[in-house]
């Protein structure tokens, strides 16, 4: 479903993806994590083109994305993306931040579209929301839109740059029960995200970066249990001693 | 000692009433029009303006300096004496038969007018974060479909007020059209004088009207935002 061989990218001077494989087979839930600057939320803005990739093969749901005549509006259509700071368009309310896309881009009749969205509203549990403005919502409410709103678009792949980090700690629950159930559904998932409960609970693999590279893959049993790199040991110590 | 006889009926009843009610019809006239008109040219300038495409860019940007620092008056006299000459006969002949006056006072206002809207929706839309257009394309849109559903919507709303001003100027600099004949509000008062000598009374009536059509605008402009634009911040 996404597949990157040998994929770099700089910012400047700086090696922001080194050398990166990486397959995400249909259905499959992947986190990724590692320190902050590790390249982890570049990477995820790679798979539906936020950032181009400078060398390298990338190829999602059948799309090469190095070919120049791949349509990334159609790519981008079939890949949700949810944002750290959830960007829902503040003009306008629940309802039509859900339904825009899918009345303008797949041109979904109107009515059609509004059920669908209620339908997206009643599954995150926001029914009683549709008329508000983003303001209106708090943080976690605002979240759950977004991923209604992208949900809407009946995609692929979901890509979540880090959902909760944005949010406060009694709000993350209710964000991470409607990803969590969206991974039971099928969905193949990419996720940034440090909440390494929804990793043990769902996630198929944990892929750990740092500086660019993907230093550790492995299942989320192993890799809480038993990490293998030094970087990976101290950066999983550091995450969970708050909690002793 | 002071011999001015004021007679203030004069502007309010009779014959020189008519005119100034005629020149308002024609200041409405050419005021609404410039106003649609340069908004619509605006917004397209201030589209092009970001344009990745450079020919783009630098025309909008030629465009812009070129009209807003040269003087209204001058290019109205150029819209009015100097364009028509390059233009073949038979168009000439046409434009002999139309009311060149008003076509030349509303291409000279509205061109002039939307060069400074382009720049206030530039300034609206560079102050929309960034990340709402990463949202917008990441749902699909394309770079001037995210501009039209989410990102220029939004950049109107916050334009409002700097708008306000350009519509405002527009309506005052129509009276500048009296110097081609366009017998709009200040040239009517100008013939109110001419005929009557009664220059204070007919220039208060003006200024008058000129205040209140200002007020107008504004209350209307401020209505638009806030019962419909921003329904939710009410």
């Amino acid at each position: 479903m996404i597949k990157f061989q040998g994929v770099n990218k700089w910012f400047k001077k700086l090696h922001v993806l080194n050398n990166i494989d990486l397959h995400v087979r249909q259905g499959e839930v992947v986190v990724v994590c590692g320190p902050s600057g590790s390249g982890k939320s570049t990477l995820i803005r790679t798979i539906n083109q936020l950032e181009p990739i400078e060398q390298g093969s990338l190829v999602v749901d059948g799309m090469d994305l190095c070919h120049k005549k791949t349509d990334l509006n159609k790519l981008r259509a079939e890949v949700g993306f949810v944002f750290q700071q959830f960007n829902l368009y503040p003009h306008l309310s629940t309802l039509s931040n859900i339904t825009l896309a899918p009345t303008k881009i797949r041109k979904t009749p109107k009515k059609e579209a509004e059920e669908q969205a209620m339908q997206l509203l009643e599954r995150v549990g926001l029914a009683n929301k549709r008329d508000a403005y983003p303001s209106q919502l708090s943080g976690g409410q605002q979240q759950r839109v977004a991923i209604a709103r992208a949900l809407a678009m009946k995609p692929r792949i979901m890509l979540f740059d880090e959902p909760t980090s944005a949010l406060d700690p009694e709000m993350i629950g209710e964000v991470l029960a409607v990803m969590q159930d969206l991974a039971k559904s099928g969905m193949t998932m990419v996720c940034v995200t440090h909440e390494m409960g929804f990793a043990r609970e769902v996630a198929h693999r944990v892929v750990f970066m740092d500086h660019g590279v993907i230093l550790e893959e492995a299942h989320p049993e192993e890799f809480f249990r038993n990490p293998q790199h030094d970087r990976a040991k101290q950066f999983l110590k550091q995450l969970l001693s708050p909690m002793h | 000692m002071l011999t001015y006889q004021f007679d203030w009926s004069i502007v309010t009843s009779g014959k020189y009433f008519q005119w100034l009610v005629s020149g308002l019809m024609m200041t409405l006239q050419i005021s609404t029009a410039g106003i649609v008109f340069s908004f619509l040219i605006g917004l397209l300038i201030a589209v092009m303006r970001m344009s990745h495409f450079k020919p783009v860019r630098w025309f909008a940007h030629a465009y812009l300096e070129f009209f807003r620092n040269t003087p209204l008056l001058v290019q109205l006299f150029f819209w009015y004496f100097g364009s028509y000459k390059i233009l073949p006969a038979f168009i000439n002949d046409w434009l002999n038969t139309t009311n060149f006056e008003f076509a030349a006072a509303l291409v000279a206002l509205t061109i002039y007018t939307s060069a400074f809207i382009a720049e206030d929706i530039r300034s609206g839309v560079l102050s929309i974060p960034k990340e709402q257009l990463e949202a917008a394309r990441s749902a699909g849109f394309s770079y001037l479909r995210a501009m039209q559903y989410i990102i220029l919507p939004q950049a109107v709303r916050i334009t409002v007020p700097p708008l306000v001003n350009q519509f405002l100027n527009l309506a005052k600099n129509s009276s500048l059209a009296m110097t081609i004949g366009v017998a709009e509000l200040t040239y009517q008062a100008r013939q109110i004088e001419s005929y009557s000598f009664k220059g204070f009374e007919a220039f208060s009536a003006a200024t008058l009207v000129y205040l209140v059509l200002s007020i107008v605008i504004t209350a209307l402009i401020h209505q638009y935002n806030t019962r419909i634009l921003n329904p939710h911040r009410a």
